[in-house]
């Protein structure tokens, strides 16, 4: 099991830019959303973009298999890109 | 859990999916009810059951079930919501599995597709919103999915009924062969899947998804060349992902509805424009139905006199019910505004939009639809709150729900508004409503700050918050639908609120009219009307109900009312409307001929407490009165449903002991305060 630390350096989809497109390349373990997050779709290899953020920066929306998806800032960065 | 099908056994058909897929709209379809259907994931939260419409001629119960993202669940709600679908405690596990698949996004969707498949239901694929996979270019070949995942797959709309033939004619042979079986299969639950598999069954969809999808436009026939579309086919068949591309208007609107400034006027504009129509928009209605209450029950008047059963039916019946029903069109304007912003998608970006702010305060984005509902009522408000996964969340949604002003709360605001402000001003009724309306959003936000901060004592549980929020395409709300929709929940209410408000004002009409039904006055050198007049005060005076209030007359004192009042109080127990109807039937003393709301403001005017001069609704009770409706839990159906919510009585008591200790407190507050600065 990867630790959470490996990843620090690593950029995720919470630092990606609005209109960003992206592959994720993995999915961190350690989050307790991350379960959630592959079975609606957020796994390694598919492509996401980033779409809007709302005034507080946090939820940010992803276009993702043909929908698009809200989550919340802490939960994007389980997202490795 | 055996899989065959006795003869004599209605076979069961549940209908399975993935939130916001189309479930219900085809479950009503099939069994001609009206369940609400909501463009936000999440809006059945219960399952419902019901025989399918004779006219389809197939003998069989049709259950609706809130989605599933997953069978394996990652929540106790969850756990239960997928563990009714394997077996239902009163009907048992289904006999095939209808599974609604949002063909715009089917890789999402044949996820749990695949679940369903290796738990070994008999599964029936129906493929919902293709308008959607049209509009982006492509289409999806039912044979191939079907020959693929080796069950029926049928496409349908459930609008228009396409496809729902095929689909009977799918169920009829699934019974069939379920009848003929002889062995019986069993049904399995699916093991905790782990990253590995999980990615592994995702790799496998994909590989399906590129075999069904493809691009509607023919490939260009060589005869008659047209640079343009051959170029058009070469994109969508050089992107072969491009049909994982979300619906484009919606990715446009997006931009401006999430738009950092826009956004927020946006949401702002919407909600206000909400509040303050159910005022304005109203108006002209309730005149209406005020007309024609006056009308009914002054031809009761003169058709049956001055008798006990004539004073019955004209006052305890129609005047009684009419003072509340008075107030529908406004609730009917609630509901229509709801409906219509159900439709459209912008729930899911309203509870995106605040999520940061509620999470501040203890509460989760996913509270802002069981919020913006409990203005309507407060009990599919709490139910809706299940969509929240995080429980400490949910509690505190649950807590601060009857602080939203329902609807029952809007025709007591409306006849207090109403006697606050002369007749010719009229617009500052709309204002002073959603002044209300600001107020208790904004108590709810301090009072659930507070059980926050003490969330160890009151809610007790503390686990994993979270955000994750499909946003659905935006849809034209359809007016007529929102139409039909509003008159159902029209007659809802008359059904349901209807009786309870006779029977209490029938209740109330008979405390206020015995023991001295026939009371003596002396009526020495005074006109007829007088006469009638002074008996009935004379008759309420010595009635039950006087007997009864002065019993909490030492209660009502302080925040300026007396025992009428604290009667009418009471009786907002069992809903709060009947409060306006109370309050008729206690105060209208004298027929003035007026119609029904406008005598018993001017009853309310002349009031004074019994053997004094002292006018009892003065500005400062009056607003006293609103602040005490802002707040007072007088809803014993919130308390029940608040129980069964939350699994134990500390939610409901907490609520019924912190809101009404509140709103007594800030009533006598406001009162005294008033008062003090020489407003009477
Ligand atoms: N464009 C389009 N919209 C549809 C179709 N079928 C249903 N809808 C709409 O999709 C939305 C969701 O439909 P529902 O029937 O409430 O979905 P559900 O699966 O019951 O959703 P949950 O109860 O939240 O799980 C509603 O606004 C429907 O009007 C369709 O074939 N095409
Ligand atoms: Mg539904």
């Amino acid at each position: 099991m990867l630790k959470t630390e490996h990843y620090d350096l690593m950029r995720t989809a919470a630092d990606m830019k609005i209109g960003e497109k992206a592959i994720i390349e993995d999915i961190d373990n350690s989050h307790p959303s991350s379960h959630r997050l592959m079975e609606i779709g957020f796994t390694p290899g598919q492509e996401i973009v980033m779409l809007n953020k709302t005034v507080f920066n946090d939820p940010i929306s992803f276009s993702i298999r043909g929908t698009i998806i809200a989550i919340r800032k802490n939960e994007a960065v389980s997202i490795i890109i | 859990m055996q899989q065959r099908i006795t003869k004599n056994k209605v076979p069961l058909i549940a209908i399975a999916g993935q939130p916001n897929s189309g479930k219900t709209t085809l479950f009503n379809h099939l069994s001609g009810k009206k369940f609400k259907t909501v463009n936000y994931p999440g809006s059945t939260v219960e399952y419902s059951i019901s025989k399918i419409l004779t006219k389809f001629s197939i003998n069989a119960n049709i259950l609706d079930s809130p989605g599933i993202i997953s069978l394996i669940p990652s929540s106790p709600d969850e756990e239960l919501s997928v563990n009714t679908l394997y077996a239902h405690p009163d009907y048992g596990k289904p006999d095939i599995v209808v599974v609604t698949v949002d063909s715009s996004q089917i890789s999402r969707h044949l996820y749990l597709v695949r679940q369903l498949i290796n738990s070994r239901f008999n599964v029936i694929i129906v493929l919902t919103m293709l308008d959607l996979l049209h509009k982006k270019g492509y289409d999806i070949s039912e044979s191939k999915l079907s020959e693929i995942l080796k069950c029926d797959v049928i496409k349908i709309n459930s609008k228009s009924g396409e496809g729902i033939d095929e689909l009977l004619s799918s169920v009829n042979r699934n019974i069939h062969n379920l009848e003929n079986e002889n062995g019986s299969v069993e049904v399995v639950k699916n093991p905790p899947e782990d990253k590995e598999n999980l990615l592994k069954s995702y790799s496998e969809i994909g590989h399906i998804e590129a075999d069904v999808i493809f691009p509607m436009k023919e490939t260009p026939q060589l005869k008659e060349p047209d640079i343009q579309k051959i170029n058009e086919s070469l994109v969508v068949l050089n992107n072969p992902r491009l049909f994982q591309k979300p619906d484009e208007f919606t990715l446009k609107l997006d931009k401006i509805v999430l738009h950092k400034f826009w956004g927020l006027i946006i949401f702002f504009l919407t909600m206000l424009i909400m509040f303050t129509s159910i005022f304005y928009v109203a108006a002209p209605l309730m005149d209406l139905v005020n007309e024609a209450f006056s009308f009914l029950s002054d031809s009761a008047d003169s058709i049956l006199g001055d008798t006990w059963y004539g004073n019955l039916i004209s006052q305890g019946a129609i005047s009684g019910v009419g003072s509340v029903l008075v107030f529908l069109p406004q609730i009917l304007i609630l509901f229509l505004i709801l409906g219509l912003l159900e439709d459209s998608g912008f729930l899911a970006r309203g509870a995106m939009l605040i999520d940061k702010p509620l999470s501040k305060i203890g509460l989760n984005g996913k509270s802002f639809v069981p919020m913006l509902s409990g203005f309507a009522c407060a009990i599919p408000a709490i139910m809706a709150s299940r969509t929240i996964t995080n429980k400490r969340e949910r509690f505190l949604t649950i807590f601060i729900i009857p602080l939203m002003s329902c609807s029952a709360r809007l025709p007591v605001y409306a006849i207090l508004i109403a006697f606050l402000i002369p007749q010719d001003k009229a617009f500052t009724g709309g204002l002073i409503l959603t002044v209300i309306y600001i107020f208790s959003i904004a108590s709810s936000v301090i009072i659930a700050s507070v059980i926050n901060k003490f969330s160890d004592v009151f809610l007790r549980s503390n686990d994993n918050s979270s955000f994750i929020l499909e946003l659905p395409a935006y849809r034209m709300p359809k007016i007529k639908r929102a139409v039909t929709n509003m008159f159902s929940n029209a007659k809802q209410y008359i059904f349901k609120a209807g009786p309870v408000i006779l029977y209490l004002s029938l209740i109330i009409w008979i405390l206020t009219y015995l023991p001295n039904y026939n009371p003596v006055v002396d009526g020495t050198g005074k006109s007829e009307q007088e006469i009638v007049s002074l008996k009935n005060s004379e008759r309420i005076a010595t009635s039950y109900a006087s007997h009864l209030g002065n019993l909490i007359e030492p209660v009502m004192k302080p925040i300026g009312m007396d025992w009428r009042v604290g009667v009418s109080l009471i009786a907002t127990f069992a809903a709060r409307e009947v409060f306006v109807s109370s309050l008729t039937l206690i105060f209208k003393v004298t027929d003035t001929g007026e119609d029904i709301q406008n005598s018993l403001l001017s009853a309310m005017r002349n009031a004074t407490f019994e053997n004094t001069e002292v006018k009892i609704f003065t500005t400062a009770t009056t607003a006293g009165l609103i602040v005490f409706f802002i707040f007072a839990l007088q809803c014993l159906s919130t308390v029940a449903i608040s129980r069964k919510e939350t699994g134990s009585w500390r939610i409901p008591v907490l609520q019924i002991v912190v809101f009404t200790s509140i709103a007594y407190i800030l009533a006598f507050v406001t009162v005294n305060g008033l008062r003090f600065f020489g407003i009477n």
